[in-house]
């Protein structure tokens, strides 16, 4: 059966003046899955969400949500359209309150156009209680800690009502404890018919939550397959680990 | 004739970018290394010309010797202006700062007209008005004294800032204060004596411009801008940058004033403007934003 | 969700704190007491031209706070050009009554609409700079629209200026600058009001905490940035046409000067920036700030120095303005005064 994409990037291509950070990506991401983004610093990772989203202009190459071109579009059209995105550096608005911060997303979302600020402010309640924040309501952004704040990112693009969310680092900085539950927000997340892209370097969480990795090296594709196949594939360790770990690896094994 | 006014017009715009270059250098490096545009500049700048032109006409010092006097009095002037009062809220919000400085730039300029009165005065040695042709186009002494001058006051700068421990130091705190914190770098003094510098600089520019063109306490302002263009122009944080960046402005002034003399200032501005919208990092294409 | 869930967890609709904290009601019936003062001001005895130019004087300036304060308040942009403004209303009201021998009325609208045009205009371009870029790109238009105007002679009258009709009847014309200024600066709070409960609001503060998380939120950032842009051009455009038939003359060294701008700001920063009613109060306090050094420091020459300390002043020790002492959301004290030194520093 042929599953039906939501996502599709053909040869998604940027070049930052004669770098280049990402290089003809074919991406096709499946309704309701959850795929992993993997890859090595600076191998293109955010900047490819970011081209997708609109954050940056797309150097070559097209970009289909649900078969309709959107290459080139503004964020804001894309966000509207039904893609959300938390940033791998949390982007809160530390002057408004945690509500005021979701009701943000409320509004101006994938649905925003038919809620008035009151409504959105109060349709943002059960978000809230979602991420588990319900005790935070009334704070204001810049009184939360870290793994507040990256959940009050989840609860921001939640509440834009989007079909894809992409999830950029959402786990790095947090403690073992921290990230369970925050594997455990995804999968409920993923649960209420919202398919993810997660960027992450945690490994356990990428093998946790994932059905499918695409693994990025150098701006270009290295691997796609199931997290075991990918995590097996010598070319991916060797990307992650680099050469000498690989020689040493091989030499100490020798040795034993 | 026409073709004598454009040659005429080329030598002007080289002379004058050296002297630009020495306004714009010191502002540069404020803006690189502190993060804030330092809208008093322009002030400084014209205090450096009333020092040369009291010393001239009180105890008839030489305009060109009262150079190293006008830069160092204005040094000690920006280093306690720094370390004690922009310091203070230098981590703020930029609407902080800008108003600050911006705030400085009228009280220097307010007390000076009090004290100094607000009309055009020249400082004029014997040799003011001489010079000498080289085809058709005339070359004044002192313009061509002070252009050299700046020149050698730039190159001097970039050795200090490349080859000296002190100079190491100030780049380092630009680039990453954290980092150059833990190497042991006092970030105060250190913020305290890059600004000094560039008021010393402006002081020097004041100085050589007061020798070639008459001064008022209000001259500062359009200076601050020019620096600023400047800055645009070539981008920020090099010093090659800031000249070429002056040499572009001298062009476009010096030609603007020939083909529409009232609105020098205005063609100025507007390339300022669009510059920045077409081109925002600059002619030179250095980062803008670090 | 049910009636009785919503009790349970009330919510707060204080639009983005743009209203007083705290004191709220208190505070908001004092200030209704005040603009009830200022209402029925000219019908009071002691009313006398002296003070109905000294108030007309701060609600104009108040207006023009208040409409600054949507740009550089609430969207975070350090907007420094709003004079332009100011001097396109004053022009565009001035020409269009003694060259197109339009009413006073229909001129101001021409005035106002042409600068909100013109802020569209240049908005669109230098509203995609940011930081120190675009408060310098302001400065540099504003300087340079004003060297236009007083060198495009044919149309502005240059350094001659422009001569306007007097208002009449002429013996009410103190009364009638003083209402035209008191509901503009009445309508720019009841505007402010307006746009925080709406999403243009929400968007304005969105762009100034984020701006990338804003636009990636669904937010059209540029549409939102012109519009805070052209709203504050709206107000200082009235506030320029209405100063130019008041002054009945227009000159541009005069309505491009750069002290506009920054009275505008002061009283904004004064007040407190991004809250409501800031702007407005800031305004009155700066003039009361600024007449009482003028008092104790007789020198005339010297008024520009006593307004750079107190900039000065305002920007070591308060530049989130007074409003949190007002409303009692911090209690004034050395140590709330040393407070910014302390976060500030190196």
């Amino acid at each position: 059966m042929e599953r039906e994409v939501i996502l599709e990037t053909q040869n998604a291509t940027k070049h930052f003046g004669g770098l280049a950070a990402v290089e003809k990506v074919n991406m096709k991401i499946y309704k309701g899955e959850i795929l992993g983004l993997i890859g090595p610093n600076g191998a293109g990772k955010t900047t490819f969400v970011n081209i997708i989203t609109g954050m940056l202009p797309i150097t070559a190459g097209k970009v289909y949500f649900k078969g309709q071109d959107i290459t080139g579009w503004p964020a804001y059209k894309v966000g509207r359209l039904g893609i959300a995105r938390t940033f791998q550096i949390v982007k809160p608005f530390r002057g408004m309150t945690v509500r005021e911060n979701v009701a943000v997303g409320a509004m101006f979302g994938h649905g925003g156009h038919k809620r008035s600020p009151r409504e959105a402010l109060e349709h943002v309640d059960e978000i809230i209680e979602f991420v588990g924040m319900a005790h935070l309501r009334d704070k204001h952004a810049d009184q939360l800690t870290l793994p507040y704040l990256k959940r009050l990112e989840l609860a921001k693009a939640l509440a834009m009502d989007p079909e894809l969310l992409f999830l950029d680092e959402v786990m790095a900085g947090l403690n073992t404890k921290e990230i369970e539950s925050a594997m455990e927000l995804v999968r409920r997340i993923n649960e209420r018919g919202i398919t993810i892209l997660v960027i992450e370097h945690v490994m356990k969480a990428i093998v946790g939550v994932t059905q499918r990795v695409f693994v990025l090296n150098f701006g270009q594709e290295l691997a796609q397959g199931t997290p075991h196949e990918v995590l097996n594939n010598p070319e991916v360790i060797q990307a992650y680990l680099g050469e000498k770990f690989v020689e040493r690896f091989f030499r100490q094994q020798k040795a034993a | 004739m026409e073709s004598l006014q454009f040659t005429q017009g080329i030598v002007n715009a080289i002379l004058l970018s050296g002297t630009l270059t020495l306004v714009a250098i010191g502002f540069s490096i404020v803006w690189g290394i502190l993060n804030i545009i330092n809208l008093a500049h322009g002030a400084f700048l014209m205090v450096g010309a009333y020092i040369t032109y009291w010393l001239f006409t009180l105890y008839g010092v030489d305009p060109f010797l009262s150079l190293p006097i006008s830069m160092a009095i204005m040094f000690l002037v920006g280093y306690a202006v720094q370390r004690y009062l922009i310091n203070l809220v230098i981590r703020a919000p930029l609407l902080v700062t800008f108003l600050l400085t911006f705030a400085m730039e009228i009280v220097i300029i307010n007390l000076a007209t009090f004290f100094w009165k607000g009309d055009l005065r020249s400082v004029t040695p014997d040799y003011a008005g001489l010079g000498f042709t080289l085809g058709n186009v005339q070359i004044p002494y002192v313009r061509l004294a002070a252009f050299i001058i700046s020149l050698i006051l730039t190159g001097l700068l970039h050795v200090f800032m490349t080859y000296t421990k002190t100079g190491n130091a100030i780049r380092a705190t630009g680039m990453d204060i954290d980092a150059a914190r833990l190497q042991g770098v006092r970030i105060p003094q250190t913020y305290a004596l890059t600004y000094a510098l560039g008021t010393a600089l402006a002081a020097g520019a004041g100085t050589l411009i007061s020798i070639s063109f008459p001064i008022d306490p209000t001259m500062g302002g359009a200076y601050t801008l020019r620096a600023f263009v400047i800055c645009v122009l070539g981008g920020l944080g090099s010093i090659p940058g800031v000249m070429l960046g002056a040499l572009l402005f001298s062009f476009i002034e010096v030609f603007s004033g020939i083909w529409f003399p009232s609105l020098k200032d205005a063609i100025a501005l507007l390339v300022l403007v669009l510059v920045l919208i077409v081109r925002p990092s600059g002619i030179a294409g250095k980062a803008f934003y670090h | 969700m049910s009636d009785k869930e919503k009790k349970k967890a009330p919510i707060r609709y204080s639009p983005l704190d743009g209203l007083f904290k705290g004191r709220q009601g208190v505070l908001l019936g004092l200030f209704a007491l005040f603009a009830l003062f200022l209402a029925i001001f000219p019908l009071l005895p002691f009313a006398s031209g002296f003070w109905l130019n000294t108030l007309t004087l701060i609600l104009l300036l108040a207006a023009m706070a208040i409409g600054w304060n949507f740009i550089g308040g609430y969207t975070g942009y350090a907007a420094f050009g709003n004079v332009a403004f100011f001097g396109i209303g004053a022009y565009g009201t001035g020409l269009s009554m003694i060259r197109l021998g339009l009413g006073f009325f229909p001129s101001l609208m021409i005035g106002a609409v042409a600068a909100m045009v013109f802020a569209i205009l240049i908005g669109l371009p230098i509203l995609r700079l940011k930081g120190h870029y675009f408060a310098i790109a302001t400065v540099a238009i504003a300087t340079a629209m004003g060297e236009i105007a007083d060198s495009w002679t044919s149309f502005t009258g240059g350094a001659a200026g422009i001569t306007l009709p007097f208002f009449s009847p002429i013996e009410w014309s103190g009364q009638f600058f003083y209402y035209m200024a008191f509901l503009l600066a009445m309508g720019g709070l009841l505007l402010t009001w307006f746009i925080l409960n709406r999403k243009m609001g929400y968007s304005w503060v969105a762009i100034r905490e984020d701006e990338d998380a804003a636009n990636m939120m669904g937010i059209n950032t540029t549409w939102a940035k012109v519009m805070a842009f052209a709203l504050s051009a709206l107000m200082a455009g009235l506030a320029g046409g209405i100063y130019a038939y008041w002054k009945t003359f227009v000159l541009a060294e005069e309505v491009f000067k750069i002290e506009y701008t920054l009275q505008m700001i002061l009283a904004a920063v004064l007040g407190g920036t991004g809250t409501i009613f800031g702007p407005f109060i800031g305004a009155f306090i700066y003039y009361i700030l600024i007449t009482l050094l003028v008092f104790f420091l007789p020198v005339g020459q010297l008024h520009a120095t006593i307004l750079g300390v107190i900039i000065i002043l305002v920007m070591v020790f308060t530049p989130k303005g007074l409003m949190d002492f007002l409303s009692g959301k911090k209690k004034l004290s050395v140590n709330a005064l040393l407070e910014n030194i302390r976060t500030y520093r190196v």
